[in-house]
């Protein structure tokens, strides 16, 4: 059979290869007469540069040349991270290497080219800076205080963002509420730590004016337009190749002054210039996630019903906003998603996006979602012990109905169909909860103490232009497919949506291959070359299924409908009684093969001559698609988290995790179930392990692997997955974004797992990572120790 | 990063003291101190090279006394520069107490790093501070020792 691939399990058609060591990264890449970067970086948090002296530097065995601000900053245009649809939102600009002031530990003041990575990096020891050290805007509420100095230049406060949203009846809804519920949370900094460091290969070839940038990203697009507009580069004369990509999660679509400076120097100096962070200015300057203060109070009733939530976020951004998309929209996604699955009428929240002299944060997996619901679900689970009602009980009154839709959200999200009450009983069977609740009670009386936590979430995909292109960022919306049929019935379909080992490339070959009737292992699919696929946005946001996958049927459903007219022409047949299977045009009604694929091809490309007059005979469809309908297609889900927590050492054990979820239509259950396992480790790191510490003048002072903790699979429990599908009506495909869900809700199901074996010794724990001290200190076995750094 | 301790010197405070203000004394102790230059009565410029863990680097610094008791006590504060490995800054009070034929010296430090030291995570600062100190009052005591022995100019 050749159709309904869709659906099936296929491996990552880029596994084996990855496996093999046959990996094409742009870290493996070499150039001829390429130079290598290393950059000096300031030590500081904040000061103002006295003297650079890279006299000795510039002279150092292998330097070719040696860049400051004043002689690389000029060739870009400044980058300025804000966006209109966020009114009042301010950052200062950016340029690729410190002018006159530095403004986070690991800023980068002084740019060195030579012939070997070592070189550069020994000459950047003969850098001399001297810089009068500031003081440090440290800590976001520091930062609010009158007459607290300025985090950068450029701005009149350190406030870069403030919003509130609010539904009328708020107050009377806490006014009549019988009970209030309220907690402080902490969610640490954390960081991406993905397996190939950032990478780009800047190749400018002055005899062209063509300048070609191997990147390590995930929107190689969107690169190709900053690169063109900040160098003042025509679009055509920029090539963007994205090749196989170690991890991005996020953190590999924002502009960073590295790649900003890398392209400058191959500018410059008409030659490939390579920078590849290593480990330790990986973490000073990839971008942070995270780093928010709530304050939250829910107003419920009597019986358990939720009616309102009032939330204060507070997070820290650094010295700027990020380009181009923001350090707002992670906080803006925090106050929106509160109380998502819940038929809560009342809300307010409140956002404070704040300045501060360390490494920017943004966008990274799972965007403002697990704060959002690690709050709401610790509220929820502090209402169902006041009201003495079981974790499933108060969901259950609370969740929006499985047919209670179209809904919009207290804080304005419009709902198209969500299966909150289904994947809740779903759950709720697959954990044999009863049995756990009583295997629990029964450990309890042998001082063994573990915990149950469960968290419901929604999760934003398949996002349009509402995410960005409304607040004039050129971001694509859309995205494109070109899908070709070979002169020997192979099908190629080159795809603006890219692959990062997520298996993008896979899923376009099973949904192009149902189009026309063809096995997978026949398409082949290309991604991430601007030069040979169309343009789109790529990968971000839970958008390559959703929206890479629509792209992707709609343009082979075209090429189909030209294979059929053209086989209609060969055979003197009616295109509408005939259809593609098995690499072949069939009769519709008895599926007898007429004519092969590779027969249309053989014909269409070497004896169209053979073709009636006036036939076409193009064998190559083209498809953009954007979104339409509601702004965003959301998806749900539920996570439960079961752990053990040594009561002795504070250690938590992760004893079992489980998943019910709806990303709508499922094209491939494998990678599906893998998406959801990676995220849910990527939850679970933040909740115990990651964290980037800081001291009292902006030092991180974790910043390598010895010392910051990545989850490991020793740690990780077994991760039990299943779906309810629930595809979306906007598409004709009907699948939803699915990258983001394990993410979601992993680290709020675990919190809460963690606070359900803490309760009967009267202790509660709201910060992540919850580590071993801090679950002591809640316990009150230890002192409460100084507010960070432990 | 506070560090403190206690050293047992052969020596009288006097002597302890002098030494301490002594240019080729001070040199001596300082480990992987490459050149120290005395600017005034009260100050020193120094270049000292280190490694710290996997951060090798050659730092520049300035030394001054101060809140100075003679015979006593002191504060000395400095701040080294050491490229892209980082700074190093901080300030520590020296207190003589002299016990018997010997002096006691105690000393609390507040110390701070930053760029790719302050990186590597307190563990391993703190440790090589504490090596460091102690690799320096052991080359003092040698040197008050050399100096003892040496015949009056």
């Amino acid at each position: 059979m050749s159709k309904d691939h869709i659906g099936q399990s296929h491996r990552r058609e880029n596994a084996l290869r990855h496996l093999a060591g046959r990996g094409r990264f742009t870290t493996d890449l070499s150039l001829p007469r390429m130079l290598h970067a290393a950059f000096v970086r300031s030590p500081m948090a904040k000061g103002r540069i006295v003297e650079v002296d890279v006299t000795d530097a510039a002279a150092a065995p292998g330097v070719v040349r040696v860049f400051t601000a004043q002689t690389l900053n000029h060739v870009c245009e400044p980058w300025v991270g804000t966006l209109d649809h966020f009114a009042g939102m301010q950052s200062g600009p950016q340029n690729m290497l410190a002018d006159g002031q530095v403004l986070w530990a690991g800023h980068p003041v002084v740019m060195i080219l030579a012939h070997s990575r070592a070189e550069a990096e020994d000459a950047c020891e003969l850098v001399m800076l001297d810089i009068e050290d500031e003081d440090a805007i440290v800590d976001g509420d520091a930062a609010q205080m009158e007459n607290a100095p300025l985090a950068s230049d450029g701005i009149d406060s350190n406030m870069c963002f403030q919003t509130v949203l609010e539904t009328p009846d708020l107050d009377a809804a806490f006014a009549r509420a019988a009970h209030v519920v309220e907690g402080d949370f902490t969610f640490g900094r954390h960081t991406a730590v993905t397996l190939e460091p950032r990478a780009v290969i800047a190749d400018y070839d002055p005899s062209t004016g063509q300048l070609t940038v191997h990147h390590g990203t995930q929107t190689p697009y969107q690169f190709q337009d900053v690169y063109a507009r900040h160098f003042g580069l025509n679009e055509s004369k920029v090539r963007v190749i994205a090749p196989d990509i170690g991890g991005s999660f996020g953190m590999k679509l924002h502009v960073y002054h590295e790649e900003m400076a890398t392209v400058a120097a191959s500018l410059l100096l008409g030659r490939p210039v390579r920078f590849v962070a290593d480990r330790l200015e990986s973490f000073v300057s990839d971008i942070h996630a995270r780093d928010h203060r709530v304050s939250a109070r829910m107003a419920v009733d009597a019986d358990g019903t939720i009616l309102a939530m009032d939330v204060d976020d507070m997070t820290q951004i650094g010295a700027f906003s990020t380009y181009p998309r923001t350090s707002a929209a992670e906080g803006n996604q925090v106050i929106r998603l509160m109380g998502a699955p819940y038929k809560m009428p009342d809300y307010r929240g409140r956002l404070s996006v704040v300045f501060q002299n360390k490494v920017q944060t943004s966008q990274y997996r799972a965007v403002g979602h697990p704060i959002a619901c690690a709050v709401t679900e610790a509220l929820v689970d502090r209402a169902a012990q006041l009201l003495d009602m079981d974790p499933f009980d108060i969901r259950a009154r609370n969740l929006l109905a499985d047919d209670d839709y179209p809904h919009v959200s207290a804080t304005g999200y419009q709902f198209e169909k969500l299966s909150h009450q289904a994947s809740l009983e779903k759950l709720h069977d697959m954990m044999g909860y009863g049995a756990l609740r009583k295997e629990q009670a029964r450990l309890r009386e042998q001082g063994i103490h573990r915990g149950i936590g469960i968290a419901p979430f929604v999760e934003i995909t398949n996002p349009g232009a509402a995410f960005y292109g409304v607040g004039g960022a050129r971001i694509s919306a859309q995205d494109g497919a070109v899908v070709r049929l070979t002169p020997s019935g192979d099908v190629h379909c080159a795809i603006s949506v890219t692959e990062q080992g997520q298996g993008t490339e896979t899923i376009i070959a099973q949904v192009v291959a149902d189009q026309l009737g063809v096995t997978p292992e026949r398409v082949k699919v290309t991604t991430g070359d601007t030069d040979t696929t169309p343009s789109g946005g790529a990968t971000w946001a839970c958008r390559g299924a959703g929206i890479g996958g629509e792209t992707a049927l709609r343009a082979g459903r075209k090429l189909q409908a030209q294979i059929l007219a053209l086989a209609g022409a060969i055979l003197q047949a009616d295109p509408a009684k005939l259809t593609l299977a098995n690499g072949a045009v069939v009769d519709a009604a008895t599926g007898d093969e007429r004519i092969s694929l590779a027969e249309i091809g053989r014909i269409a490309t070497y004896r169209p001559d053979t073709l009636p007059d006036g036939c076409n005979s193009s064998l190559t469809a083209a498809e953009h698609f954007a979104p339409g309908g509601y702004p965003f297609d959301f998806t749900n889900g539920i996570q439960a988290s079961y752990v053990e927590v040594d009561i002795e050492t504070g250690i938590t054990r992760l004893l079992k995790h489980w998943v019910v979820e709806d990303c709508g239509r499922i094209i491939n259950p494998l990678l599906v179930d893998e998406q959801i396992r990676g995220g849910v480790v990527q939850g679970l790191g933040p909740a115990f392990f990651e964290e980037c510490l800081y001291d009292d003048a902006g030092q991180m002072t974790n910043a390598s692997l010895a010392d910051y903790l990545v989850p490991m699979a020793g740690e990780m429990p077994d991760i039990e997955i299943a779906h309810v599908e629930t595809p979306t009506k906007d598409t004709i495909l009907g699948a939803k974004g699915v990258g983001e869900a394990g993410t979601a809700a992993a680290g709020a199901a675990a919190m809460n797992a963690v606070n359900d074996a803490l309760r009967p010794l009267g202790a509660q724990i709201s910060q992540t990572p919850m580590t071993p001290l801090r679950i002591l200190t809640a316990l009150g076995h230890v002192s409460a120790g100084p507010k960070r750094g432990y | 990063m506070e560090l403190e301790g206690r050293q047992s010197l052969a020596a009288t405070p006097e002597e302890v003291w002098s030494a301490l203000f002594d240019r080729d004394v001070l040199e001596q102790a300082i480990p992987g101190c490459e050149s120290l230059e005395q600017t005034s009565d009260t100050s020193f410029a120094a270049v000292v090279k280190l490694k710290i863990g996997p951060v090798s680097a050659r730092f520049k610094g300035e030394v001054e006394l101060s809140d100075i008791v003679v015979g006593r006590s002191c504060t000395l504060s400095g701040k080294g520069s050491g490229g892209i490995a980082g700074f190093a800054k901080g300030a520590a009070k020296v207190t003589l107490t002299p016990q018997g034929p010997e002096t006691v010296l105690d000393y609390t430090a507040d110390v701070a790093v930053g760029g790719k030291l302050a990186a590597l995570g307190n563990r391993l600062i703190k440790s090589t501070a504490q090596k460091l100190t102690g690799e320096f009052f052991a080359n003092f005591d040698r040197a008050l020792a050399v100096e003892e022995d040496a015949p009056a100019a």
